[in-house]
């Protein structure tokens, strides 16, 4: 039964995806719009941390940077599906093909994607060569330069005011199914021969670099994909939106994606996804609590600002706690791939990467 | 008894550019700011054979080991491998070139298994995953450590952790294996052990090895030739006899005055 020995072997995304489609069944029982907000939402920043993680769970250098890859996408989908007379007046630096056209959805994705792989492309070089703390503090340069240029190039990006008139084309599901992309994508580079080298340099860089992987070469492929896929992050939140500024691609967002990658477990997949569901469970509650709920007579908030409050204790409960993360690194498995017979292991390897423990510092 | 050694087919791989013949250390000398750790060694070593390098404490012995494999700029002489000169190369540019080592300290990937951590060599030296799994499974059961290939590396007892990173290095049949005191810490009935799987990998592997170690008896037992470090210097060089009644060698061993 080749299907059920594929799905045993590739058990941990599929799980994944199954338990993220079931939370987007949520958005059929409440039709109530902030429901449908809030899981777009959510479904866009598993996109995002996923591509988090393909760079800082394999390669164990903590990037600030991703988020200014995700306003990079966020902006090549905006440039190539807005309105072509709002981009004439507006965004007059623009070039032509993208001035006078409004390109499909998947165009726009694809756009949100190159963009960033490429400008990562060219910064890798330089930031990969830097060790540890250093390559992280560049990571957060980055950030800050992103922000700037974007508020400040009036011609292309509308400068501190903003784009508008980009077509709303994505909801809970549509985000769903560019997650569950997402997951399927981080887990073949996880599972590849780039991935076991990158992870074997995140455990000891000197012993990898003796065992022939060129650190830098393998570094640099996961911190382009994670552009990539931060990008379509981005491109996903401008056409969900409908509406671009640079603001909210900053320091918070920065933040939370990373606390939620920190409290689900940044070395493993599931630590990623996980820690996204938990994290908006988290603050969605929280949020409802400052609105107020009704107990009997007495009307019961919280005071406003307990959400990041609330955040910061659970991000602190599990850094005491839990350190490696809710998931410990460990991938989500129900049940173990039936281990290949010595004989007939050499033609049929079974899953070895998933079934070891990928890591807990 | 030591097994033969079966690799696996590779087909992929280009065997022209690790087949050199020699190793050789051409005037080395690696300063740390202005203090000398190695001056002006000069060394060969020939593929087929085992090469034992000692030294007190502080000898240069490692300093010499990283510079053969990419890790420490000399800061004057040269390294050929084979006759091409290796100035500039980075450290993974030896392994696939065919100079392989394992350290001191293990620096086994812990959080990774057993298996993958010999597979990741072959992966880096161009196999495919499912090739280097093949590989891997071969050099695992050579060193006896078939039966731990899915436990995390972190979990292996001392020796098999030793094992494991000449395993590791022996990805691909390099020209030359040097090994940082594989034996040190273990008992008498492990050095044994360990001496004869040292001993065998010229023959199986068509490989040279460097070898670094204290215990002499490790060293004397299998080394064709010796090579003596004291200072940063060289102070002899012969076969273990010769060695073994060197005035230099003992003064420097024993702190008598030559």
């Amino acid at each position: 039964m080749p299907l059920s020995r594929a799905l045993a072997r590739h058990q941990t995304p599929a799980i994944l995806i199954v338990l993220l489609a079931i939370i987007a069944c949520l958005s059929l029982v409440g039709q109530s719009d902030a429901l449908q907000v809030t899981l777009t939402e959510m479904f866009i920043r598993v996109v995002v941390v996923v591509g988090l993680y393909v760079f800082i769970g394999n390669s164990g250098i903590i990037s600030f940077g991703q988020i200014g890859f995700m306003c990079i996408g966020a902006y090549a989908a905006a440039w190539a599906t807005g309105e072509p007379t709002f981009k004439q007046i507006m965004l007059q630096g623009l070039p032509v093909f993208l001035q006078e056209a409004q390109y499909p959805f998947l165009v726009a994705m694809a756009g949100a994607m190159v963009l960033p792989a490429a400008v990562a492309l060219i910064l890798g070089f330089a930031i990969m060569r830097l060790a540890g703390t250093a390559a992280s503090i560049a990571t957060f340069a980055f950030l800050i330069i992103v922000n700037s240029v974007y508020s400040n190039w009036d011609s292309v990006t509308a400068g501190v005011s903003s784009i508008i008139g980009i077509p709303t084309v994505v909801g809970p599901w549509t985000a769903y199914v560019f997650a569950a992309v997402a997951i399927v994508v981080a887990y073949l580079f996880q599972v590849s021969r780039i991935g076991l080298m990158l992870r074997a340099s995140r455990d000891d860089e000197v012993a990898a670099r003796a065992s022939a992987v060129h650190v830098l070469r393998v570094r640099l492929a996961a911190f382009v994909l994670s552009a990539a896929l931060c990008g379509l992050g981005g491109g996903l939140y401008a056409q969900f939106l409908g509406i671009l500024t640079v603001d909210p691609f900053y320091l918070s967002l920065s933040f939370i994606t990373l606390a939620m990658l920190v409290v689900g477990g940044m070395f493993s997949l599931t630590g990623a996804v996980v820690g996204v569901v938990v994290v908006t469970a988290v603050v969605e509650i929280l949020r409802a609590l400052e609105r107020g709920v009704g107990l009997g007579d007495t009307a019961f908030s919280l005071p406003s600002g307990s959400q990041e409050i609330g955040l910061g204790v659970v991000m602190a409960l599990i850094l005491i706690f839990r350190p490696s993360g809710l998931a410990r690194g460990k991938e989500f498995r129900l049940f173990r791939a039936a281990p290949a017979a010595p004989a007939a292991s050499a033609a049929e390897p079974a899953l070895q990467l998933s079934e070891s423990p990928t890591s807990a510092r | 008894m030591i097994q033969p050694y079966v690799e696996p087919q590779a087909r992929t791989i280009d065997r022209s550019r690790t087949n050199a013949a020699t190793l050789e250390v051409e005037g080395l000398s690696v300063l740390f700011q202005g203090l000398a750790a190695i001056s002006d060694v000069s060394l060969t070593v020939n593929r087929h054979e085992v090469f034992g390098l000692i030294g007190p404490n502080g000898a240069g012995k490692t300093t010499l080991v990283n510079c053969l494999t990419g890790f420490q700029r000399p800061t004057s002489g040269r390294i050929l491998l084979g006759g091409d000169d290796t100035s500039g190369w980075p450290a993974a540019r030896f392994r696939e070139r065919g100079v392989a080592r394992t350290f001191q300290a293990g620096r086994l990937f812990k959080d990774m298994s057993v298996s993958e951590n010999v597979e990741v060599t072959g992966t880096g030296l161009g196999l495919g995953l499912r090739s280097a799994r093949e590989h891997a499974r071969a050099l695992l059961d050579w060193v006896g450590l078939s039966d731990k290939a899915q436990l995390p590396a972190g979990a292996l007892a001392y020796t098999d952790q030793r094992r494991l990173g000449i395993a590791r290095s022996l990805v691909l049949s390099p020209a030359f294996i040097l090994l940082d005191e594989p034996a040190a810490g273990m008992s008498d009935a492990e050095c044994e052990d360990l001496n004869e799987l040292v001993a065998a990998i010229p023959q199986l592997f068509t490989c040279g090895v460097l070898l670094i170690e204290h215990n002499m008896r490790v060293v004397m037992g299998i080394s064709h030739r010796i090579h003596v470090l004291d200072g940063g210097k060289t102070i002899a060089e012969g076969t273990p006899e010769e060695i073994q009644r060197h005035e230099a060698v003992l003064a420097a061993y024993l702190g008598m005055d030559a």
